[in-house]
């Protein structure tokens, strides 16, 4: 998946423009709870709501929602097959109760997985850094993150460039090949985004730059209904994932 | 390799939390005071976080035919430091987790102490042993970074042995599980990230001239 994707699909949803603190509420809210509540059935109605707010609420397209869910199913069935089995004195076996252990450990997993999705997809990554200001990270950390978030879309479309031209000259025609072209595109890309950041430092110490990124970030007042909305929903699902 | 959002207990995602905290905390006050120092230096580190996190999502081919990504921890630790690579690490932890969901924001205290402060560390602590027995500078450089990745795979192979235990033979029987199963993508892997290190490393070396910044990046400079 192309670096930008899930960026892209953060700024596009339908929810872009709602406060920060609904979807964060939202995602940390519900991501919490997965991971508090016995895995059933608090996982489950963990995996619902959050999938209501993700399809019915930001309308996140479900094919580019596939794609992203497949990447950490591969880690999240050996895991979970390891816990199906047990090493002892007479080799591998069964473990009693693994099965359930298991499904518990998928079903938290994934529930947790799709809050993370629910945030990466809704929330664009410069209005949680935003966030953290307000919550009083030092500046510093904040900027510095910032300045990586916009160096990251830059350095990745050189390295997309880069990579393009060496598979036009059948630089990934063999293993060994491809190899040494990821080794060059690295060597290549170290060097350059150094070589920007000091031609950005240049032009902005031209411009009297004072250490402090200022950008213009319209704040979006938190909507009350949806904020009472968004605690019935996480209360609800607290409760009828403790008491079941 | 990274452990999933949600992997991992409550109890044991905070407690890595917090053993990874000092580390971290230590590796941003040196940041902070870089940056208090010479400004400028905060473009410095952003491009090296966004190289950091560029390269972990570079595609390399790997033994089952599919491919895989390097890890950088290696290459990172060579170039900018270990004390260093725990801020950046963290920073490329938190965008692979916002920017791919790969990764968790509730496992980022497990997955940085393994990625980010023991990868690290070992590479870091090979690379000047190597250097000390006299080996060669090529070898120095596969072995920093190929132990580096593995030290990291055999940490979250533990960490996630300590997270589910072996209901018959207990965290052993389990640390041996997880690893083995793992071993499968995870050595070959390595062995594929030293080859890789090494050829950047050699052509970088002729590449950069202003050696003082990368000096700076890892804290020693002046």
């Amino acid at each position: 998946m192309a670096v930008g994707t899930l960026d892209r699909a953060a700024s596009l949803n339908r929810w872009r423009h709602r406060a920060l603190i609904e979807k964060a509420l939202i995602g940390f809210g519900f991501l919490a709870l997965a991971l508090v509540l016995p895995p059933w059935p608090g996982a489950v109605f963990v995996s619902l709501a959050i999938l209501a707010f993700t399809f019915f609420g930001a309308r996140v397209p479900l094919r580019l929602w596939l794609a992203t869910a497949a990447l950490p199913m591969g880690f999240l069935a050996i895991g979970a097959l390891m816990l199906v089995i047990e090493v002892g004195a007479d080799g591998v076996t069964l473990a009693p109760g693994g099965v359930t252990r298991a499904a518990e450990l998928a079903a938290r997993a994934m529930a947790a997985t799709f809050c993370l999705m629910f945030l990466a997809m809704t929330t664009p990554m410069a209005d949680l850094f935003g966030g953290l200001r307000r919550l009083r990270v030092p500046s510093e950390l904040v900027d510095l993150a910032l300045l990586t978030y916009r160096f990251v879309f830059l350095i990745a479309d050189e390295a997309t460039a880069m990579t393009a031209a060496q598979r036009a000259r059948l630089g990934h025609s063999s293993r060994r090949r491809w190899l040494r072209s990821t080794a060059m595109v690295i060597a290549n890309l170290l060097p350059r985004a150094l070589a920007r950041a000091r031609r950005m430092e240049t032009g902005l110490a031209a411009r009297g730059w004072q250490g402090e990124m200022r950008v213009l970030s319209p704040r979006v007042p938190a909507c009350g209904r949806m904020l009472a909305l968004v605690l019935a929903a996480l209360v609800a699902v607290g409760l009828a994932g403790g008491l079941l | 390799m990274h452990i999933m959002e949600g992997f991992l207990p409550l109890s044991h995602a905070l407690g890595w939390y917090i053993v990874s905290a000092p580390f971290v905390l230590a590796g941003a006050a040196r940041i902070r005071r870089i940056v208090r120092e010479k400004p400028e230096a905060r473009l410095t580190l952003a491009a090296s976080g966004a190289f950091a996190f560029v390269l972990s999502a570079l595609k390399i081919p790997s033994v089952t035919g599919s491919c895989s990504h390097p890890t950088g921890t290696g290459l990172g630790a060579i170039v900018f430091g270990p004390s260093v690579m725990a801020v950046l690490g963290v920073i490329v932890l938190l965008f692979q987790a916002l920017l791919l969901a790969h990764g968790g924001v509730t496992t980022l205290g497990a997955n940085a102490f393994s990625m980010a402060i023991v990868g690290p560390w070992v590479a870091f602590g090979v690379w000047k042993l190597a250097g000390r027995l006299g080996l060669s500078f090529a070898v120095s450089v596969f072995l920093a970074a190929a132990l580096g990745d593995l030290a990291t795979y055999v940490f979250t192979s533990l960490q996630l042995a300590l997270a589910y235990p072996d209901p018959a033979s207990g965290f052993v029987g389990a640390a041996l599980k997880f690893g083995g199963i793992f071993a499968v993508t995870q050595v070959p892997l390595a062995i594929i990230e030293g080859l890789l290190t090494v050829v950047v490393i050699e052509a970088l070396s002729g590449k950069i001239r202003d050696e003082d910044r990368i000096a700076t990046l890892a804290g020693e400079g002046k």
